[in-house]
């Protein structure tokens, strides 16, 4: 299909991802594991707009992210749609849904969620839904989130195997495969730009190092463990990445063989590389031991495929920028322009031409939780001000849209970027 | 290399076996615990909270100087307790209820602890009440509450209310510290001092427990 037919959602997208100025600034809202919105919040947005009351479908249960439904997603506005995950952060599949309380709200988790609650109220949860082996997540009483629960079981520091660490890290099944191709006429339908994440190419993200997802993991998957082997392990790091990227580029070949160019996003990794005001290694770390095998997955997809490569960092990264667009990183999530360095008027000047902001649309840590609606329209009004010139800004607020966030301003955020476009919705 | 340079340069490199090595060696020619305390590893450790604040430390830098301060720290520690040495000051440190997260409140202790501080460190998903019996029981100067998510920033506020309501509030000296937590909301819900880094929360640390002993 050419550019000029595609549907104007779609082509916004694309536009903006070329650095074309858009109609309008794109939104997304749950495409991805990194901009989505807390299911709670899903319901809340759900009934505010009149739509019909159901269980909302959670796919990321670790974060309890809300599935934002066709219905949700044409009354908020929104842009993109994502291919859902086929396989949980714990391991399960989502299929066969079944009902599950969330502090009362009732929610849809896949057939193989389990989970048990311990005397204190606590919540955890079992890899793969087997209850023979121990929980691999907790949820504290009364929490919206599960974190995973470190199990350093079979750890001997003088004979580390790499093998061990790459478990979680295999060909991807047939079934996964058909699974990603059987959603696209789905997004297709929807008008919207395809976003896509296979797993396998988050290098090193300290959501995963532990690897909720199995049963019995091995290798290094104690967070402080796997922070200070950064420095102290480096040739086993390597050995871990790169067999990792050589399993991960098979993969995306056969993936890019059965779905072609159908999507126009793929999320690679959402290893973090800042804190709030540093970063968590040196730029020298970074072009050591993450560099090439980021070079070796962007420039295999942009060789092969026209997918746009996203990459989520969370805070002050500005300083592994140049490194990031050296790599082929067309888009950098989700601007945290709260954290130190990362203005956004200097950020848009610096980068913006060759880098797409995916985020910064509103801090999510005290705006958009804990500010008035005022205070949000005109966060957001200035933002999109700062970000929309010449494209290359996806309006997404920083993150994803936390338990608790008052609906009044998700839906102050929404209006801000449609009074920002001249559009009304809903 | 004289020995109390030896063991700064072995906790400023992140080196925990020579760290260990020097300390058990210095120990058996009769150097004093408290002195290679104050002579190396505070010393050392502030250099290293330095240059984490210059970027030419980062996260695995800190924690590599933190272990290696600690081991020597665990062979010194039995010896201080029966020498009777005073801490630079006793701090109970914890993540709030409802949070399980404990890497930043991990750097903040290993900080404290490289300080010069004895740290009672309560964990993750602390209750109230196992703060105030943490006070009660260490008589600690300072309580230092970590928060990561803003759904449980609340938790600081009951914390600090549990902690007035058991008489304890006149007599600590709350900081508070975490990701989306700030200067605000740290006066907001009557904390004493919020810190934005591991190594500023040394700094404070001192402040207010000097402000304690005014």
């Amino acid at each position: 299909m050419k550019e000029a037919d595609l549907p104007a959602a779609r082509r916004r997208v694309r536009d903006t991802l070329a650095h074309r100025e858009p109609d309008r600034v794109p939104i997304d809202l749950g495409s991805t594991s990194v901009t989505g919105i807390h299911v709670s919040v899903v319901a809340a947005l759900r009934e505010y707009y009149g739509l019909p009351r159901q269980p909302v479908k959670v796919y990321d249960v670790s974060q309890m992210l809300g599935a934002v439904d066709a219905d949700l997603a044409a009354a908020m506005g929104v842009d993109t749609w994502g291919i859902p995950r086929r396989r949980s952060h714990y391991g399960f599949v989502n299929e066969n849904w079944k009902p599950w309380r969330l502090n009362g709200l009732e929610i849809l988790v896949g057939g193989g969620f389990e989970v048990d609650t311990e005397p204190n109220g606590d919540i955890v949860i079992y890899p793969q839904g087997d209850r023979s082996v121990p929980p691999s997540g907790r949820m504290p009483a009364g929490g919206w989130f599960f974190d995973a629960i470190i199990r350093q079981n079979h750890f001997d520091p003088d004979h580390l195997d790499p093998a061990d660490n790459l478990e979680e890290f295999r060909p991807i099944p047939d079934e996964d495969l058909t699974w990603n191709v059987n959603w696209l006429p789905e997004g297709e339908a929807s008008g919207r730009a395809i976003i896509a994440g296979f797993g396998g190419t988050g290098f090193g993200d300290i959501a995963i190092v532990p690897a909720p997802g199995l049963k019995d993991p091995r290798g290094i998957r104690d967070i402080t463990e796997w922070y200070v082997s950064l420095r102290s392990r480096r040739s086993y790091i390597h050995a871990v990445f790169e067999k990792q990227c050589e399993i991960a580029l098979q993969n995306l070949k056969r993936i890019h063989a059965a779905i072609g160019n159908r999507i126009d996003v793929v999320y690679l990794c959402g290893t973090d590389f800042g804190t709030q005001t540093s970063a968590f290694c040196s730029v020298a770390t970074f072009r050591e031991l993450w560099l090439p095998y980021y070079k070796a997955i962007c420039g295999w997809i942009h060789a092969h495929s026209g997918w746009k490569c996203f990459k989520h960092s969370c805070g002050s990264v500005e300083r592994f920028f140049e490194s990031l667009i050296e790599a082929g990183f067309d888009i950098i999530n989700p601007v945290q322009c709260s954290a130190a360095g990362m203005d956004p008027v200097r950020l848009k000047k610096t980068y913006g031409g060759r880098l797409v902001f995916w985020g910064g649309g509103v801090d999510t840590q005290k705006t958009l939780a804990f500010g008035t609606p005022d205070q949000v329209r005109e966060e957001v009004l200035n933002r999109c001000e700062v970000f929309a010139p010449g494209g290359g800004f996806v309006f997404n607020p920083v993150h994803n849209i936390q338990a608790q966030t008052p609906v009044a301003n998700v839906i102050a955020m929404l209006n801000a970027v449609h009074e920002f476009n001249g559009v009304r919705h809903a | 290399m004289p020995e109390f340079e030896k063991l700064h340069q072995a906790i400023l490199e992140g080196d925990q076996k020579s760290a260990r090595a020097l300390t058990e060696a210095m120990l058996a020619e009769g150097v004093a615990p408290m002195d290679m305390i104050t002579k190396s590893m505070v010393p050392a450790m502030d250099e290293v909270g330095r240059r984490f604040e210059c970027e030419e430390y980062f996260v695995p830098e800190l924690l590599l100087s933190a272990r290696a301060m600690k081991g020597a720290m665990e062979l010194l520690r039995p010896l201080l307790a029966a020498s009777g040495a005073q801490p630079a000051g006793r701090v109970v440190i914890g993540t709030v209820k409802g949070d399980l997260h404990d890497i930043g409140k991990n750097l903040v202790a290993s900080m404290l602890e490289g300080g010069g501080f004895e740290v009672v460190d309560l964990g993750a998903d602390v209750a109230p009440e196992k703060f105030i019996d943490a006070v009660k029981n260490s008589g600690a100067q300072i309580v230092a509450l970590s928060a990561l998510l803003t759904v449980t920033m609340p938790s600081m506020r009951t914390t600090i209310e549990a902690l007035n309501q058991a008489g304890l509030r006149s007599k600590v000296k709350v900081m508070v510290g975490g990701a989306p937590v700030t200067p605000q909301f740290a006066t907001e819900i009557g904390a004493d001092g919020y810190s934005e880094t591991a190594s500023s929360a040394v700094q404070l640390a001192r402040k207010l427990v000097a402000e304690t002993a005014a």
